[in-house]
């Protein structure tokens, strides 16, 4: 027996699913979800087969009932893609990244402008670094720079917003691996890896280089040093550890972190007793000697 | 196919992604779909109004776009949610296109709703290019054509593109009969083309 879209057929026996008048693409697709066909004794649609069967005034008929079918099932799909909590965790941390970009890109210029203007200050150009500076530059010049740094400056409280909203979210969607690393760092892994479940299914050494990517392939083609670190560098325990210990935090941190992140895909909620134990162990990853 | 002063056009609405309109025709452009490309590197595959097509890793829709205003049903396959979307926009007014949202190396999803088809068209950026295209053999007729468009760059960075071609022709020459392979330059770096038949028993 094969089983098609519409219904089963046997030889010369058709079973059709629905009648003329009783066709529902919602029940159809439900069906075709739970078929999983062994190609090995499979054999496709042919015309006679959908002719003979005559669940179909015509062929327009069929072809306008199975894309009704196929279109449902697609529109599902994607709304399922998108409901999904790690998507939009995605996008907003994408965003961010982003936003970070053009803040720096739009200081820069800022800064080369102001100086141009402020010759006598050329020497002291750290006083006009990072938000402190992007204040000075903004009360001391008027016009159209003194405007442009004001929406630097709201821009770039926008982004501290949105960093607040993203650790929130990060919370909810992958909280093993935010109590571990923070909201932040997890989502910039949720980022580079596409999706929960796709970083649930990495290695613990694919996440701790997670984001070193030009380091690793210039290691695997010329055998320069490995890299011990990628985005998991950004948490405090990597960077803050001595030197010689940190290739090990990082390895250790890794570890748990895809043991987190396959609680949070599977089981999506906090394993206080996983929490405990992994913080203890990375912690004293981080003792050197 | 229609030409028009040698330039490879298709009948209908056109303003699917912004192409050229010539003589009220749809401009293919070879820069942007291997079919073009492979046309204006002299391999013909004619396709007609009669004919029932399966496109493997469609994406946004241009070619399938296309391939539509020739034939008469494009089953056209398409993995990731994004490019699904535009698909299916371009199939709300193309009524001969049937979007399947499912994985290519894995027909047995979407092998119910597919018929036999005449030909086969496959552009996927995966890495098993030749696996898929075999698998998904079992959908064409006997007598058949099948169009591989291969991405040597997905199959392995670190073999040259000729060798990754040879490797594929290989493997599936015991399951189809290659008829001819050419390379898609200077339309589309390190990507082929290959053109094969089912036999007919």
């Amino acid at each position: 027996m094969q089983s098609y879209w519409f219904g089963d057929y046997d030889d010369d026996s058709c079973r059709c699913l629905f009648g003329r008048d009783d066709f529902d693409p919602e029940a159809i697709s439900g069906r075709l979800l739970s078929l999983d066909n062994d190609m090995a004794e499979f054999s496709p649609l042919k015309r006679h087969i959908i002719e003979n069967c005559g669940c179909f005034s015509s062929r327009r008929d069929y072809l306008k009932k199975l894309r009704e079918v196929s279109v449902y099932m697609a529109v599902q799909k994607i709304t399922e893609y998108f409901s999904r909590g790690d998507t939009v965790l995605l996008r907003m941390v994408r965003m961010l990244d982003e936003i970070d970009t053009v803040i720096n890109m739009l200081s820069g210029r800022a800064l080369e402008w102001y100086l141009a203007e402020h010759p006598d200050q050329a020497s002291r150009s750290r006083v006009l670094a990072g938000r402190k500076g992007l204040q000075k530059m903004a009360r001391g010049s008027s016009g159209s720079l003194g405007r442009l740094c004001h929406e630097i400056q709201k821009l770039a409280d926008e982004r501290n917003l949105l960093m607040k909203e993203i650790n929130r979210r990060a919370d909810e969607v992958m909280p093993n691996c935010s109590a571990l690393v923070g909201g932040l760092v997890a989502a910039r892994l949720l980022s580079r890896a596409g999706s929960l479940e796709a970083i649930s299914r990495m290695s613990a050494g694919t996440i701790q280089v997670l984001g070193a990517g030009n380091a690793l392939f210039s290691h695997l083609r010329s055998g320069t040093p490995s890299p011990k670190h990628g985005i998991i560098f950004q948490h405090r325990r990597v960077h803050n550890a001595p030197r010689e210990v940190r290739g090990r935090v990082a390895r250790v941190l890794a570890t748990k972190l895809a043991i987190a992140s396959r609680i949070d895909f599977y089981r999506g909620e906090v394993d206080e007793a996983f929490l405990a134990s992994a913080q203890e162990k990375i912690d004293r990853a981080g003792v050197s000697g | 196919m229609i030409e028009i002063d040698g330039v490879l056009v298709s009948k209908g609405k056109a303003g699917v992604y912004g192409e050229r309109v010539l003589k009220g025709h749809r401009v293919w452009d070879p820069f942007r779909s291997k079919y073009a490309a492979m046309h204006a590197k002299g391999q013909v595959v004619e396709l007609s109004s009669g004919m029932v097509v399966l496109y493997l890793g469609a994406a946004n829709g241009t070619t399938v776009s296309h391939f539509a205003d020739y034939v008469e049903y494009v089953y056209a396959v398409e993995f990731a949610p994004l490019p699904m979307q535009d698909l299916l926009m371009v199939s709300d007014i193309r009524k001969n296109i049937v979007p399947i949202m499912a994985d290519a190396s894995r027909p047995g999803f979407y092998a119910p709703m597919v018929e036999e088809v005449d030909l086969i068209y496959q552009d996927v950026a995966q890495h098993d290019q030749a696996g898929i295209f075999i698998k998904n053999m079992v959908f064409l007729k006997p007598g058949g054509t099948g169009i591989l468009m291969l991405k040597t760059r997905s199959v392995d960075v670190t073999k040259t593109p000729d060798d990754v071609l040879v490797d594929v022709v290989e493997k599936i020459s015991p399951h189809v009969d290659i008829c001819s392979h050419c390379w898609l330059d200077p339309y589309h770096r390190d990507h082929a083309a290959i053109i094969c038949r089912k036999s007919q028993d």
